[in-house]
């Protein structure tokens, strides 16, 4: 699988505006090309999940215009929908205790021929770390083995096309540091082996400049800016979450936040 | 203590057999059941009763044993498997809807919808001047209770979309406010039936397989079979949704169209059971549970493989039911409970020994 | 009831009834082998008549016209005689068995409306043996005319006739006293059954308020038909001179001390006087044969609660 060299739109929204309950999100104007990482940033209750959701189609917009391939996203079959664009959840839990291995061939039940579904489940239990998970029942996993076995999923539900979206909501935020790397990894080399663009709500600012090339913004119910990661400044993020924060360069050069005791006026 | 080592094997025998090859054991064990509930009842059925059936043609009647064995025996036998095997199926799909084991197909207002429509049907029909010719009484408490059935299943469908959108656990809590309203008409009518009323209201609910014939069974075959041909297609979807229902949804999953069906299917097959044989409870609960236990939650197999547990236990408790106070008849909701309740639990004996 | 024990005495000892069950004895035994087998349908006409009789009441008649020895199955409240309950038992008789019934090879079903399900009783009629529905009308014409009914039935015209002259003549003896009675009529409260709560009362129509009429006594309660719950308030408005159970309730309650106890009663004229009175369910209810002898004995019992 040879990487894709040009970057044609995947996803676009246009002034995009969410009725939920007495609160309106939005207007969202943004998009989506293939092969992108874009890691949504704001802070909790801001409206990334409502983001999220708008783009999982969970939630139809009030106004404005969302297409997804040229299409608009209404118009998408959930099937078709399923074999180009894949959501890996916040939660994880599976009603009954399934087979791993049942799991995660679930992320293809959309197709209606697919042979070769044995070959990739296993293909994509290995890349999510999750090979050796296969033989076992979803309930009696860990944490930890439960976000790799959703991974699985999601990894075999776009593991035979090119150019898909994968969005992605902060899975990882429970696991271990050394998990959540090598899984981030996992991440990064699927969707770049196949040109999938990565959008993925995260709460970890490093990790989100350090994997990203692009970031958005989102703050009380819209979006407040869309910057590439070498746009990003202390203040910005400094205004966007209302704390103080403090960096520095590691070692290897890499740009590290956390926050600071020190109180400021935004 | 020499009781507890001689369940034991057998439970783990059982489990066993039921682990490595369910299907065939259980098809042999249901073909041995009919079999054995073929020479079971009141009446003595000899093999020259069964050459008489084979002999028998338009000039020649059966008489005697054979009779008994072609007209009321045997069309009960395999409509007793018959409706075990769609009150199983139902509780399948009702419980993966439902994502919980716990669910009955009850909760979809199949049960109470029926009872429902019937005692309304008995009251109402009796205190109106609308004369009914007698060939068709007969027909009219099942038809109206197939009716009800199926009107309240998608009544709630329908009220529970308004209400609480697409959700599923919105589908539980309509579901439970419209029993109770539905239980509370029941009430009504049975406050206001005079006593013929009653009695005949207390035939409909005592659940009872007697009223089988071979039309009956010819009709509950083909809706089984045309059940069987539909839900091959819904049991990847099924065991999506235990996924949740936004997950399913993101992999492909249309949950609102799969949540019709599921409707349509238990509301046509539960409805037909309850309709033609009353209230028989705790098959469509504790067949799917029985089959979970043993080979997983994998809706491929549970569905069929509770269809073949639901036929045996049927089968049994209705065959004891006729037979052990011959010439009397004890109801079959007694038998279902009595049989199926032990061998759960020496399954469950089983499953907690194997692990 | 000298007559009916009679009866009772016939059956234990009679050899007709041996010979029935030495024949019962045969067919079991000749169902063993094949070739032996006999369906009663082919030989109705050889052997005796052989009828199901489901409905207490029907089996008493049945039994009060000498046609015992002809009964092969009657059903569980078929409890008198007493030679009745050791008959083959079909059941509850809204549950009966299609097959179970055949098997007694029957060549006629005796039934009241209460038998069931219908699909039973169908399939009974399909397989050739006739099923009879005898209307159930709980008044003494009603008794008459099902022992007129039954008598036809059971080719026993002549006794039956003698029967319905029989309790003519002992109606006319016990119902004479209490129509000249000047004495006000008592207001009486039948209860069915109860629970903590509740009663269950006779109301209009009732079988218990026609045995009420037969005495010269009043139903005290009047606003529904047929059998329903009655709460306490409705209990004390309904102010009954005298509670009459069924002997197997009372026994249940625990006696008349029990009795009082049931929410309302206290607050009764009934209550408070203690007047309780009970008669054997069957016996009290059963629109049977035995209908004049019952309304002599709760007339009794009503006049004995009456004057403490």
């Amino acid at each position: 699988m040879s990487p894709p060299t040009h970057h044609e739109t995947l996803l676009a929204l246009q002034n995009v505006t969410i009725d939920l309950g007495k609160r309106t999100f939005g207007p969202f104007t943004l998009s989506v090309k293939a092969g992108e990482r874009i890691a949504v940033l704001g802070p909790s209750g801001a409206g990334k999940s409502t983001l999220l959701k708008l783009l999982a189609r969970e939630l139809t917009p009030a106004d404005g215009q969302a297409t997804f391939c040229q299409r608009h996203l209404k118009e998408w079959s959930l099937a078709d929908l399923s074999h180009r664009r894949a959501i890996l959840p916040q939660s994880h839990e599976v009603a009954f205790g399934l087979p791993v291995e049942l799991v995660i061939g679930l992320g293809r039940v959309a197709r209606t021929f697919d042979p070769d579904i044995t070959n990739i489940v296993r293909q994509a239990a290995e890349l999510a770390c999750a090979g050796h998970l296969l033989e076992r029942r979803f309930d009696t996993l860990s944490g930890g083995e439960k976000a790799r076995v959703q991974m699985a999923r999601v990894f075999a539900q776009l593991w035979d096309v090119e150019k898909g979206l994968l969005l992605v909501d902060e899975p990882l935020a429970a696991l271990d540091p050394g998990l959540q790397f090598s899984l981030m990894d996992a991440i990064y080399t699927f969707a770049a082996q196949r040109g999938h663009a990565i959008l993925a709500i995260l709460h970890d600012i490093n990790q989100a400049l350090q994997g990203f090339e692009r970031l958005i913004f989102i703050k009380d119910g819209s979006m407040t800016g869309d910057y590439t990661s070498q746009q990003i400044t202390i203040p910005l993020l400094e205004a966007l979450y209302e704390v103080s924060l403090i960096s520095a360069v590691s070692d290897s050069g890499e740009f590290i936040v956390a926050p600071s005791k020190a109180q400021k006026s935004f | 203590m020499s009781a507890s080592t001689n369940v034991m094997p057998f439970a783990s025998r059982l489990t066993a057999g039921l682990i490595h090859r369910p299907a065939l054991f259980l098809w042999v064990t249901l073909i041995i059941c009919i079999w054995v509930a073929a020479w079971a009842g009141a009446v003595n059925v000899m093999p020259a009763d069964w050459l008489a059936l084979l002999q028998a043609g338009d000039d020649q009647p059966l008489t005697g044993g054979a009779y008994v064995l072609w007209n009321l025996r045997l069309p009960r036998i395999l409509f007793a498997a018959l409706i075990g095997a769609a009150l199983g199926l139902s509780g399948a799909l009702t419980q993966g809807l439902f994502r919980n084991p716990l669910a009955d197909p009850g909760l979809l207002g199949v049960t109470s919808g029926a009872a429902c429509a019937a005692a309304l049907t008995i009251v109402l029909l009796a205190n109106s001047d609308i004369h009914i010719p007698i060939s068709l009484r007969y027909w009219i408490l099942p038809v109206t209770a197939f009716a009800g059935a199926i009107g309240v299943c998608f009544l709630l469908d329908t009220v529970a979309r308004w209400l609480t959108a697409d959700s599923i656990a919105g589908l539980l809590l309509t579901g439970i406010a419209l029993n109770a309203l539905a239980t509370a008409v029941i009430g009504l009518c049975t406050y206001l039936a005079t006593d013929e009323q009653l009695r005949s209201l207390t035939f409909w609910t005592l659940g009872s397989l007697a009223g089988a014939s071979w039309p009956l069974m010819l009709a509950l075959l083909a809706l089984l079979l045309a059940a069987v041909w539909y839900v091959r297609r819904l049991v990847n979807e099924m065991n999506a949704l235990a996924l949740g229902e936004a997950t399913a949804a993101h992999v492909g999953v249309n949950v609102r169209h799969l949540r019709a069906r599921v409707i349509t299917l238990v509301a046509l097959l539960c409805g037909f059971a309850v309709a033609w044989c009353g209230m028989i409870g705790f098959i469509g609960l504790v067949a799917p549970h029985i089959v979970r236990l043993v080979i997983g939650p994998d809706q491929r197999r549970l569905a069929p493989l509770s269809m073949l547990v639901g036929a045996i236990i049927l089968l049994v408790a209705d065959t004891a039911a006729r037979t052990v106070a011959i010439p009397a008849e004890i109801p079959v909701g007694i038998f279902t409970a009595l049989l199926g309740a032990p061998f759960f639990l020496v399954l469950l004996a089983g499953i907690r020994k194997g692990t | 009831m000298s007559e009916l024990n009679k009866h009772m005495h016939d059956v234990e000892s009679s050899p007709t009834r041996r010979k029935f069950l030495l024949q019962v004895g045969a067919l079991a035994a000749a169902a063993c082998l094949p070739q032996t087998w006999v369906w009663a349908a082919e030989s109705q006409k050889k052997t005796a008549r052989r009828i199901v009789s489901i409905g207490g009441g029907l089996t008493e008649i049945i039994y009060a016209l000498g046609a015992h020895n002809e009964l092969v199955g009657v059903d569980t409240t078929s409890l008198y005689p007493e030679a009745a309950t050791k008959l083959p038992s079909v059941g509850y008789a809204r549950t009966l068995s299609s097959e179970g019934i055949l098997a007694l090879a029957p060549n006629h079903v005796l039934a009241t409306e209460d038998a069931g399900p219908p699909a039973v009783l169908r399939q009974i009629n399909a397989a050739g043996v006739p099923v009879t529905v005898l209307p159930a009308n709980d008044k003494f014409e009603g008794v008459l005319d099902r022992v007129t009914r039954i008598g036809a039935l059971i080719d026993r015209p002549s006794q039956a006739s003698q029967l319905v002259e029989k309790m003519k003549t002992d109606w006319q003896k016990v119902r004479e006293p209490i129509i000249a009675r000047k004495t006000p009529a008592p207001r009486v409260l039948f209860v069915l059954s109860h629970s903590p709560s509740q009663i269950m009362v006779g109301g209009k129509g009732s079988s218990a308020e026609a045995m009420m009429h037969y005495v010269g006594a009043q139903n005290a309660v009047q606003g529904f038909n047929g059998f329903k719950p009655l709460t306490p308030e409705s209990v004390i408005a309904a102010q009954p001179d005298i509670v009459l159970f069924t002997d197997q309730g009372l026994e249940v309650v625990g006696g008349i001390d029990g009795a009082l106890k049931l929410p309302g009663l206290a607050q009764t004229p009934a209550g408070q006087k203690r007047r309780i009175a009970s008669l054997e369910a069957m016996f009290m209810l059963g629109f049977g044969p035995r209908l004049p002898q019952a309304v002599a004995a709760l007339d009794n019992a009503l006049l004995k609660a009456m004057n403490g």
